[in-house]
């Protein structure tokens, strides 16, 4: 099965802007659920068309604890 | 009996029209008034990217205006945020002023953001490196200290909390930054919505919201302080544009993402109602060749973050020469 690798590209630029809307602290890059992560409180906001999309209201909360730790091996350079 | 049970629904239906509107986040329920859907806001703004129209002269005009202001300062700034309203227009129409290298885009909806960066490679002869982000202006995504100008050309008149997005929006920029605001004051549209209340007050037997409360000009002032900026300047301009009919004024209305998004308001409008204001509106206010005026009042706000370097009032009992010595200086 030929999965077609969505590459999650922030620029620089934003990268060092971007942080939470809610607890404004910074944000995690994970590429395999192409989101940016916010660790403080626990949500992943989606990446949409190479715009990362910081309403709360689009913010879902990851699950289990478990599901953290397998993300965490993704980080972005 | 029957008229009992028809109380009771009554009752149980108005409670529910005051309920807040559906909040982000749960654990995030705030305790202040909700007065616009943000949701439908957004849904709006997606409608309104679709319907844009790049020669809306008002728009332009006060995103040119608004850009203009940059040229008053000797200041540039490198890094700019742009938050929704018409960020479209001033992206057209930056043009070099401020000294702009790094232009962040956001605005709540996605649409809206998708245009301006298909836009992007018209424009891209400005070497102007810009970015694009989708966030709510009430819970800004930026990092505090890191932006040198905020410019909001007419967006922030559709947040609940406006103080609130000020302070964020202040937080966000670097000490000596700038924040520059156009939003809709009190007199916008106040033909309309004199020919609304008449219209509903002859067919509805009673009056719902139609346009949604916005800033005077006097609390404008306020807002900046309470928001903690310096040197605040606050300036009003009253354009009256001038449309063939009232559809075409809500049309316009439509295009710029400017339609009602009260919680309070009232989802249908009867086809009676609807007529009769704008036969209202054509009796009351048309002028001899037959065109309707509409007034939009645009308050300008500058704020900057504090700086050493500013001026300010010096201490009391600090001063080193009195009024005497002046008189004398001027032979009185």
């Amino acid at each position: 099965m030929v999965r077609a690798s969505i590459v999650v590209e922030i620029s620089r630029t934003l990268s060092e802007i971007l942080v939470c809307p809610l607890s404004k602290q910074p944000l995690r890059v994970c590429e395999k659920s192409n989101s940016l992560i916010s660790d403080a409180i626990g949500v992943s906001f989606p990446i949409i068309d190479g715009i990362p999309c910081l309403v709360p209201k689009d913010g879902k909360i990851i699950e289990t604890p478990t599901d953290d730790d397998s993300l965490d091996t993704k980080q972005c350079a | 009996m029957s008229r009992l049970n028809g109380n009771l629904l009554r009752n149980f239906m108005r409670r529910r029209s005051f309920c807040t509107a559906e909040n982000v986040d749960g654990d995030l329920q705030s305790s202040k008034v909700q007065i616009f859907d943000r949701h439908l806001k957004r849904k709006q703004r997606d409608r309104a990217a679709w319907l844009i129209n790049r020669k809306d002269s008002l728009v332009n005009t006060v995103a040119d205006n608004l850009l203009d202001r940059l040229e008053d300062v000797k200041k540039t700034f490198p890094t700019t945020l742009c938050l929704g309203g018409s960020m479209e227009a001033i992206r057209r129409s930056v043009r070099g002023r401020g000294g702009i290298e790094k232009l962040i885009m956001m605005d709540s909806s996605h649409d809206m953001v998708k245009l301006c960066k298909d836009a992007e490679k018209d424009l891209s002869s400005d070497n102007i490196e810009t970015s694009f982000l989708v966030g709510d202006e009430e819970f800004l995504p930026i990092k505090p200290s890191s932006v040198d100008l905020v410019i909001s050309c007419l967006g922030l008149h559709w947040t609940n909390d406006l103080p609130g997005a000020m302070i964020q929006s202040r937080l966000a920029l670097k000490p000596d930054g700038l924040f520059l605001a156009a939003i809709f004051g009190g007199e916008t549209l106040k033909e309309l919505r004199i020919a609304c209340t008449i219209a509903h007050m002859e067919r509805e037997g009673g009056v719902s919201p139609r346009i949604s409360p916005l800033a005077q000009v006097r609390d404008a002032g306020n807002l900046l302080t309470r928001a903690g900026f310096t040197l605040p300047g606050v300036d009003v301009d009253e354009y009256q544009v001038r449309y063939n009919s009232a559809l075409e004024l809500i049309e316009h209305l439509r295009a710029m993402g400017e339609t009602n998004a009260l919680v309070n308001r009232v989802k249908f409008l009867k086809r009676d109602t609807a007529l009769a204001t704008a036969a209202v509106y054509e009796s009351m206010f048309a002028a001899e060749d037959g065109t309707i005026p509409a007034t939009f009042q645009v308050i300008y706000m500058t704020g900057w973050r504090e700086h050493e370097s500013q001026q300010r009032a010096k201490r009391r009992g600090s001063a080193t020469v009195s009024f005497k010595d002046i008189q004398k200086e001027f032979g009185g």
